[in-house]
């Protein structure tokens, strides 16, 4: 992607149970809530594969970064899905 | 000039003399092209043909949303929208993603190919046809391979492509694409794609580094991608 003067860096780098998975390269983008965007449809696209082996682990989180490396924001995993009906798995005998 | 063109051909059938003197004078122009150019745009009609000569590129489709869909890589030696000649125009657009170089072949030219070249004329037919063969294995793969096994797969063609023309080194090859583009070759998130490299390499299956491919176990790769390489079409033989 070429680099416009609106646009920033971004770096995402994921925490879960799989370890840190640091992001070396970063992506171009406009400002911090497109940033978080990008998390969000990560997060589920790493949850989408978790489940096709059974699994749904909300254990996590990107941790969103600017081009100095700094802490913007970090999203839990549990913030790119509503669950329903968990709790009520939960109750059943 | 074409070399990487007739280095491809001559892995898949003999290219005779007259036949290579045709190609190279079928191209009328070389052009330099930067990264993220649109070279080849769907819905207008086309008038030349392109071969890649250096560099990478892409055919792709986007949707309303602006998510894109990379549906084919191509490396030097390609013809990347030899389809254009027939089909007059295209439905996708050809995308440069480094600094390329490439040469413009004239429909007319190819015309004349194909009026009098019979063989030759079927040379060019099998390059449309083997694009047709790696989108089909493309398919299989956004629709069917895991994550994992999908970027070991594109890792392992890419390896094979790049090593007809030369462009490999052993089990390495330079590979100068960001995750963005691999995301979009792979139907993943740029984040996803990391994640998922970072598995290949903690299984010391390859490491994708400083745009540098380095596969450490072949065949564990292989086997991870189900990669076989027939619908590539190695063999050599008359066509």
């Amino acid at each position: 992607m070429g680099v416009t003067p609106l646009m920033a860096q971004y770096f995402f780098d994921v925490i879960n149970s799989f370890g840190l998975v640091e992001d070396l390269e970063g992506q171009e983008l406009r400002d911090i809530s497109a940033a978080r965007l990008v998390a969000i449809e990560a997060v589920r696209s790493i949850i989408r594969d978790d489940v096709t082996v059974g699994l749904v682990d909300l254990v996590g989180r990107v941790e969103v970064r600017d081009a100095d490396r700094q802490l913007l924001v970090a999203i839990p995993f549990s913030d790119a899905v509503e669950l329903r009906g968990a709790d009520a798995v939960r109750a059943a005998p | 000039m074409i070399e990487k063109l007739l280095l491809k051909l001559r892995a898949r059938d003999d290219v005779s003399a007259e036949e290579e003197a045709l190609l190279r004078g079928a191209v009328s122009e070389v052009r330099n092209v930067a990264t993220d150019v649109t070279v080849v745009r769907a819905d207008v009609d086309l008038f030349v043909s392109t071969i890649l000569l250096d560099g990478l590129m892409c055919r792709y489709k986007d949707l309303g949303s602006g998510e894109r869909q990379v549906t084919e890589l191509h490396v030097p030696g390609d013809f990347v929208d030899l389809h254009s000649f027939p089909l007059k125009r295209l439905d996708h657009n050809v995308m440069s993603l480094v600094p390329c170089r490439i040469a413009l072949v004239p429909h007319d030219r190819i015309l004349a190919i194909t009026e009098t070249q019979p063989h030759l004329t079927r040379l060019l037919w099998f390059m449309t046809t083997l694009d047709a063969a790696i989108h089909r294995e493309w398919q299989l793969s956004l629709g069917r391979r895991s994550s994992l096994s999908r970027i070991a797969h594109l890792l392992c063609e890419l390896h094979a492509r790049l090593e007809v023309v030369g462009m490999t080194q052993g089990n390495s090859y330079q590979l100068p694409l960001t995750q963005v583009d691999l995301a979009e070759c792979l139907g993943l998130t740029p984040i996803h794609v990391n994640r998922t490299l970072r598995e290949l390499r903690m299984r010391r299956l390859v490491t994708f580094r400083n745009k540098t491919v380095s596969i450490e176990d072949a065949a564990g790769l292989k086997r991870v991608a189900e990669f076989n390489p027939d619908y590539l079409y190695f063999e050599k033989r008359p066509r």
